[in-house]
Parts: structure tokens; sequence; C-alpha cells
């Protein structure tokens, strides 16, 4: 391997580097899948309040994307992802999760029905070997399109609006439906904030015409280009969970039990056991009534955000830890995701702590802060559902 | 639709063991052969010779006894055949059992250092078989206080306690040699030549391996499990078969030739019967698979099994390297040489561990050897239940994966090959054939459904033996599905025709059910 393209020492420029360079006032890049990915472009704040107030604009091209296409694809991934791939309908999307042999997470992504027999998947983790072995004794082809696919991601609640000035809005498109609006350009309406958005797919060589054309459209409607850390407050309000931060993909692990079941997770719903038998079944029936922890929603007492925190029961007991946290600036609320030990993540919520350093002008100190479960997503605004949706 | 508890797949010996002894547990059973004759590789030829198999080292008399043999034996009559190394400078080399002697009567010249060697793979092939014997070790659920576990650890425990009884240098030299290769243990002993050719053939029949591989002292060992001593039953391979089909049948088991199986049928997990090539439905509660964990995960399908399972499944190594050429003769040919009365013997043509070695590097690169090693047994001379001037032979090397493939011509030139071969040591044989049948591993895995039509189902490697046979996470006949087994040559301890995997594999049926 050539030093120039070995990703951990270089990062290569994505299909719209050069539009994100002109944008970038902090110079803030980081390596994603071996591409320059901006964190921070101009501030965090700036551009966290256009994603939620207007619209913001995120190349999601990095993404690795596999196309499954055969007579047998549909068979091929039932047997591979936990949920019913059977219920995901041509032209929709569905979040899905897929586990190893021992009901441990392997990734989560988006699957993408293009057509019949058609299907793309979208997820953070190369994939490739192990779509290949997936694949082994079904009539499928699968093809890596990481570096044929990009993806704009368009979030926001003027989203709607940019799309429509740009000539590409589709007012019927709900929620993870999929749209082949123009020849080379699909948009589905998905995205990683919890809010109005959508995802813009489009052969790696027109991402640029597409981001010109959206950025001239939403001239007007506070669009912005926006970096990773704005993406991960919103990601953390909605919920979502990032491989290699909530939970560690099992096959990137080498000590034993580091992975975590679905259940673990918090994702009973993407396992359908009814559905036949899929990767991990056997495993995960026997594991389904014993999780060893579980990943809790919390809302963190006090505004210190409880990155890294352990988790105590009753200030003593150490059973677990923090494994994303954020101070909401939408929903007025420090908040966190937790990785709890049962039984105590299953107990009567009330007595969970988070341990939290502070620094205040050199002194260290330390406190606890109570910790308070919640069911549902800390931003779940209804805008994010309407269809038509909103223009504003 | 008929229903019954269990379908075996192949009526091979393993597969008519398994029918059998699930029969006489009082489950009702369904096996189906796809061929014509029963008897997988161990089928006779219409004239009743050996088609395929024609020798038995291991018969299990274990098996014999749960089969409910009168005494516990097997009701054979076998002949226990003396080997002879032929040598092409005609100094040919008997062995019976320990001791070796040359053709003419005259003690060999390493006969103390052949019975030395013989002793020490005799007595470790013994210690061995307490792990061969039952199900490999492991998956130990119900710990070590329920019945299972205990005995477990009590076969265990007998092999370290006959570890130690060894005494230090003995323990040192076993476990030295065990993982290395016969080229190294055998010429330790001996000087090359055909004594020492004769053991190194031993330790790779039906192998892609040579005497230089790793792991091979282990197969030599694994043959020496019951002496090393090879027999042919009177009546030939069928004789064998036709007794423990016999078992089945008196059982009321309902045993099927010329039915192919289509699909083995699926439902929650759950193996639920099977469907043959004619579309006829047999309803089960368990399918026990003989010809091979690929074979029962594409007749089930893929979807029922787990990736990393047929990941496994594709990593198992079984590319057959052994064919089977059978020759009609016009007359019993003579070995210059040989006297007559040894004509009848295991006939070996391995002149050196050098030659075994020789003869195995072309098949590393898919060409069949030039100067293969060859075992002969001519069963009509001692058995008059066999055709008289039939000489049965298995040809090494002779790979599944043979470069442009096995055409007419390649197996014309096998068996020119062969028959030269054999002219060096009975210079008259060519002429008396009047007929040739070549079985080429490609041929035997179309007639038996074999993958890589492998003399062993499964190379007899150490990373394939023990929990690890065919491949880790189904080494203990369970696979996929609740329900579906394997119980042929593949799953442990192996082929050579004992029968032990069909008993394994009927065992662990019974308790799955139970």
């Amino acid at each position: 391997m050539s030093i120039t393209h070995d990703p951990r020492l270089a990062l290569i420029p994505g299909p719209v580097h050069d539009r994100l360079t002109a944008q970038s006032r902090k110079l803030g890049w980081y390596g994603w899948a071996g591409y320059a990915a901006p964190s921070v472009l101009d501030s965090v704040e700036f551009e966290y309040f256009a994603m939620r107030n207007q619209a913001a604009l995120f190349d999601v091209s990095p993404m690795h994307k596999y196309r499954i296409r055969g007579p047998q694809a549909d068979a091929m991934l039932n047997r591979m992802m936990c949920r019913d791939i059977g219920k995901i309908r041509e032209g929709r999307v569905g979040y899905t999760i897929w586990c190893d042999e021992e009901g441990f997470l392997i990734d989560d992504g988006t699957l993408f029905h293009l057509g019949a027999d058609d299907w793309r998947l979208c997820c953070q983790e190369p994939m490739l070997a192990w779509l290949q072995d997936a694949a082994w004794g079904f009539d499928v082809a699968i093809e890596d399109e990481s570096h044929a696919v990009a993806g704009l991601s368009l979030q926001g609640p003027t989203s709607f609006a940019v799309l429509e000035a740009a000539g590409l809005g589709q007012p019927d498109q709900k929620p993870f439906d999929l749209r082949r609006v123009e020849d080379d350009l699909m948009i589905s309406r998905t995205g990683f904030t919890g809010d109005l958005g959508y995802e813009l797919w489009t052969p790696w060589a027109q991402a640029g015409a597409l981001w010109d054309r959206l950025w001239a459209a939403g001239a007007h409607l506070g669009l912005r280009a926006i970096g990773y850390e704005a993406m991960n407050i919103a990601r953390i309000e909605a919920g979502f969970v990032t491989a290699g931060v909530d939970f560690q993909p099992i096959h990137g692990t080498e000590r034993l039990h580091r992975g975590l079941t679905p259940f673990e997770m918090s994702m009973d719903w993407l396992v359908d056991f009814d559905k036949g038998h899929f990767n991990g079944r056997r495993a995960l029936l026997a594991k389904r009534r014993s999780p060893r922890s579980r990943l809790l929603k919390v809302d963190v007492e006090g505004f210190k955000p409880a990155r890294d925190a352990l988790v105590y029961h009753n200030r003593r007991r150490e059973v677990g830890h923090v494994t994303s946290a954020v101070w909401s600036p939408t929903a007025k609320r420090n908040i966190a995701l937790a990785h709890v030990a049962t039984p105590y993540a299953d107990r009567v919520p009330g007595n969970l702590w988070a341990e939290i350093y502070t620094a205040e002008e050199g002194r260290w100190d330390r406190r606890m802060a109570r910790l308070t479960p919640l069911k549902t997503a800390f931003f779940r605004p209804d805008r994010a559902r309407a269809t038509p949706p909103a223009r504003h | 639709m008929t229903r019954v508890t269990h379908v075996v797949i192949g009526g091979g010996l393993n597969g008519l063991v398994a029918a059998a002894l699930l029969a006489r547990a009082g489950k009702s059973v369904c096996l189906l052969e796809q061929s014509p004759t029963l008897g997988g590789m161990a089928a006779p030829g219409p004239d009743g010779s050996a088609r395929m198999a024609h020798l038995l080292y291991n018969l299990s008399p274990r098996v014999a006894r749960d089969l409910g043999f009168a005494g516990g034996r097997w009701p054979l009559s076998m002949t226990e055949l003396p080997s002879v190394s032929l040598s092409p400078e005609g100094a040919h080399v008997v062995v019976r059992g320990a001791r070796a002697t040359l053709a003419d009567g005259t003690p060999h010249a390493q006969a103390a250092a052949f019975a030395t060697l013989h002793g020490r793979l005799t007595r470790w092939g013994a210690l061995l078989r307490h792990l061969a014997e039952a199900a490999p070790p492991g998956g130990l659920d119900g710990g070590a206080l329920s019945m299972q576990g205990l005995r477990q650890m009590i076969r265990l425990g007998r092999v370290g306690l006959g570890l130690r009884g060894m005494g230090k240098p003995e323990m040192r030299a076993f476990l030295q040699a065990l993982l290395s290769n016969a080229h190294d243990l055998i010429l330790d002993e001996l000087v090359d030549g055909p004594l020492a050719g004769l053991l190194a053939a031993d330790a790779v029949r039906g192998a892609a391996a040579g005497p230089r591989s790793p792991g091979t002292v282990f197969s030599l060992i694994y043959r020496m499990g019951h002496g090393g001593a090879a027999s042919v039953p009177k009546g030939g391979m069928g004789a064998l078969i036709d007794a423990v089909a016999g078992v089945a049948r008196a059982a009321g088991a309902r045993v099927e030739t010329g039915a192919k199986v289509a699909r083995i049928l699926v439902e929650g997990d759950r193996v639920t019967g099977v469907e043959t090539e004619t579309g006829e439905t047999i309803g089960a509660k368990a399918v026990l698979v003989s010809p091979g964990a690929q074979v029962a995960c594409a007749l089930a399908g893929h979807r029922h099994f787990d990736i990393e399972a047929t990941n496994r499944l594709r990593g198992i190594r079984a590319r057959g390297t052994a064919a089977k050429i059978n020759l009609t003769l016009d007359g019993t040919p003579e070995i210059p040489g040989l006297p007559a009365d040894l004509l009848g013997a295991r006939l070996v043509l391995a002149p050196s561990t050098e030659a075994v070695e020789l003869a195995f590097n072309p098949s590393k690169y898919r060409r069949m050897s030039d100067a293969p090693v060859i075992e002969a047994v001519m069963p009509g001379l001692t058995d008059d239940g066999q055709p008289k001037a039939h000489l049965s032979a298995i040809v090494q090397y002779a790979p599944h994966d043979l470069e442009g493939g096995w055409s007419d011509a390649a197996r014309d030139r096998l068996l020119k090959i062969t028959l030269d071969r054999l002219a060096q040591v009975a210079p008259g044989l060519p002429a008396r054939v009047t007929a040739a049948e070549v079985i080429t591993p490609d041929r035997i895995a179309g007639e038996t459904g074999v993958p890589g039509g492998h003399w062993h189902h499964a190379e007899m490697a150490l990373d394939q033996l023990l929990a690890l046979r065919p491949a880790n996470g189904i080494g203990r006949y369970a696979l996929g599905p609740k329900g579906l087994f394997l119980c042929g040559a593949s799953a442990h301890p192996g082929g050579d025709l004992m029968g032990l995997a069909g008993l394994n594999a009927a065992r662990a049926a019974l308790e799955a059910a139970s």
C-alpha cells in the first residue's frame, strides 16, 4: 500500500470537499471511513440551530453503501437481518440491525428497497466481506457502492421548502418513503436528526452539482452546511445510537463478551422471532430473557453533560456507564444514553446516579447527578412526521 | 404423506447403523438410499466384488454389541490378511502384525525396529480409542454432575491416566510425535524402503496429504486403533451391509433404495421431514444425513443456518485423492518373488516413504501421480463367495479437482499409469486384464453424494477431528435447525468403516428426542 493512500496517514477528499472547504472557517476535519469530513465548519451552535430552526446540509457520502440484487435477495437479507424485511415494501426504507451467530450486534443501518429483488444497505461499518459470507448459497450479487453513490443529508424544518425551491419537492412523500425524482437522483425521507429531513442519493461525480443546486435554492431559507458535532447533538436528542460509541460492533472486538444483544441495546422491536430463521436467532432466543444490561435514555440532573460518566445505583454500587451525553439546547435538558446492568435497569427508576467530574478554574470536583430514565426520545416533534410537510 | 420419527439419508454403513439402532430403540425409521444398492462406499458390485472400499480395519465391536448381534460379535467370518509391501526389485516384505519378514520367509533386517515401532503405534492407538469411540468431548451443558458429563469426565480421565501409565519417556515420545509427520516418525526407526513405505502409505490412505504432511502420525495411529490388521469379510462387503440392513429391517425400519431426497423440510426452526425427488413427502421429527454437512445444508436450505456455520461448512476440506480401479482378469496373475499363497494378501505398492511423498506431489497441483501408490487385494483368492479373478485397487493420488477435469481420456490415462505401475512387480498382469472399471473421485462423489468423493468424507486432519469434525460448532452431530444430525464418516470419529459415527449420531438423536 502506498503511503499516500493509507487512510491512517492521509485523508482523501469526499465528493463535495471543495464546497465544504469554502464553508469551513474552523478548518476542523476528522477522518470518516478514510474521507476528510468536517467536525465543525463554523461554530457548533450556529450549525445546530440552523438544523433545528432552518435547514442544514451534511455530507453523508462516507457511509458504506452496498447493493444487493438477485432472485434470492429478499431471502438472503431476511436471513441476515433481525427484523422481517418482507415488511419493507418497494420504495420504502427500513432501519435494521444484524447480529452474529451469538446474537451480538454487528452493526445497524438503513435498508433501501429500490425495486423487485433490488436493495441497498447503508451502514457505518465496512460490511462487504460479511455480506459476501451471508450471500453464499443464495442467488444474489453484492456490489460495494460506497465510492459510487454520494449522499447529502438535508435536515430541518425548512428542508422541504429547500427541496421545493430546487424543483425537487414531493409533498406526498411520507417518512421512510424513497423516490426516484430524476434519472440520477433518489430522495428518501430519512435522516439522523429525528426531525423533518431528507437524504439525497446521486452518482459520486454529480454530488457537487446537486450541492450547488440545493445551496442556491436554500439561500433564502436559512440553509447552512454543518459538521459532525452539530449532527451528533441532534442524534442524541433523537435517541439514535452510533456504532463504536453506544455499542461495540462485535466484529471489531477481540475480548470475549464485549458484544451486545439487541435486547441489551433496547432494540427488542427490531427482532422478529416469527419470521423464520435469521442469523443469531437461536442464540437470541436463549438470551432474550436475560439481558446483562440495557441501554437507557436518561435525563441527567444539572446541566453538566455526563460524558464518560460511570453510573451508580444508590450512589454506591457501580452498575454501568454513560455512552453519549450532551446538553440538549432544544429540549432544554441534560440528556444521555447509558448502559445500566440488569436488574438495576429494570427496577423502578430513581435511584440511578452518574458520577460527574467538574473542573472549575483548575479545581476538580465530583458530584452525583440523579438519572431519570425516559421511555421516548428527547426530541420528537410532530413536524417530523407530518405529510405533506410544513415549509417553515 | 408417510410419517415416521426418524429419516436417515444415505444407506452406507453409518447410515444403516444409525437406522438400525434407532429402530431397535423403538423409533419408526425410514432410510433412503439414492443408488439402487445399499452400502455407499462399501456397496458391492453386481458380481459381489468390492466396488469401492475393499478392506475392514476398525469395524467397531461396540457397534456389533449395540446392534444386538449374538455374543456382541459381528456375524461375519473375517479373514485377516497379511500385508505385503511389493518391491520392484523383488525383495517383497511380508508383515503379519508386528512381525516383518521377507517373502521367502527369512527375517527382515529391520524386524526388531519395526516390532518396536508397531508396538508403540498400537499402544498409542488403544489409548486414543477412548477418545475416538464415544462422541467427542465438549458440550458439557449438564456439568460434571450429569450422567453424560460424568461419563465424559471418566473417559477423559482414562486417557490422562493412560498417558501417565506409559511412563515419562514414552509419554514424551507420544506427545512429541502426535502432531508431527509420519515420514519423520517412520524414518527415525527404519531405513527407507518397502517396509517404511508400507507404513507411510497406510498413514495417508485416502488423504490429501503426503507422509511429510503434519498430522499424518495421528492418522497412522488412528488406523492402528484395533491393531492395524486388515480383514476381508466372507462374502465381501455386501455381507457386512446385509447384516446391518437385516438388523434395521428386523427392527421395523423401512429401508429404500433408489430414493433420492430433494429437500429436507424445515418449519419453525425444526426439521419436519423430507421430500424425495419423486415428490413423496415423509414427515419426521429428525433427519440424519450421511453424506455430510454441506449436503445437509444444501438440502435443508442455507437460510436455516447461521452465516458463521455456512462459513465453516465452506471451509471443510474434502478433496478426494483416491481412485478405485477394479480389474477383471482371465486368471491369477503371478508376482515374481512372491509365493502364490501370498497373492491373496493385502498388496501395497509403496516402495519407500519418499516414493509416497513423490506420488503425492503432483496432486497438490491438481495432477495425477505418474507413479501412484496402490493398495490391491484379490479377495476371490481367499473367499469362495467372491469372484475369483478380480483385482481391487485403491490408487493414489488422483485428485478430485484434476486439471482439465476427469474426461474419459484422463481415466484411461490413470488406468494405463496404474497398469504400468503394477507391471513393475507383476509383468504379466496387464495382459490378463479383460475388463477395467475406473472409479475416480468425481464418480465416487456422483454415486454416493460424498463431497469431493473423499475416501473419509472429509479430510482426517487435526483441525477436522474430534469436536472439530467436520467443523467447529457441529462436532456433536447436531447442526442447524432442531432435529438435523450428521451420521456419516464426515462426523467424528470418521471413516474407515467403523460404524461409530452412525452409532454416536443415533445416540445424539435419541438423546435430543428424550
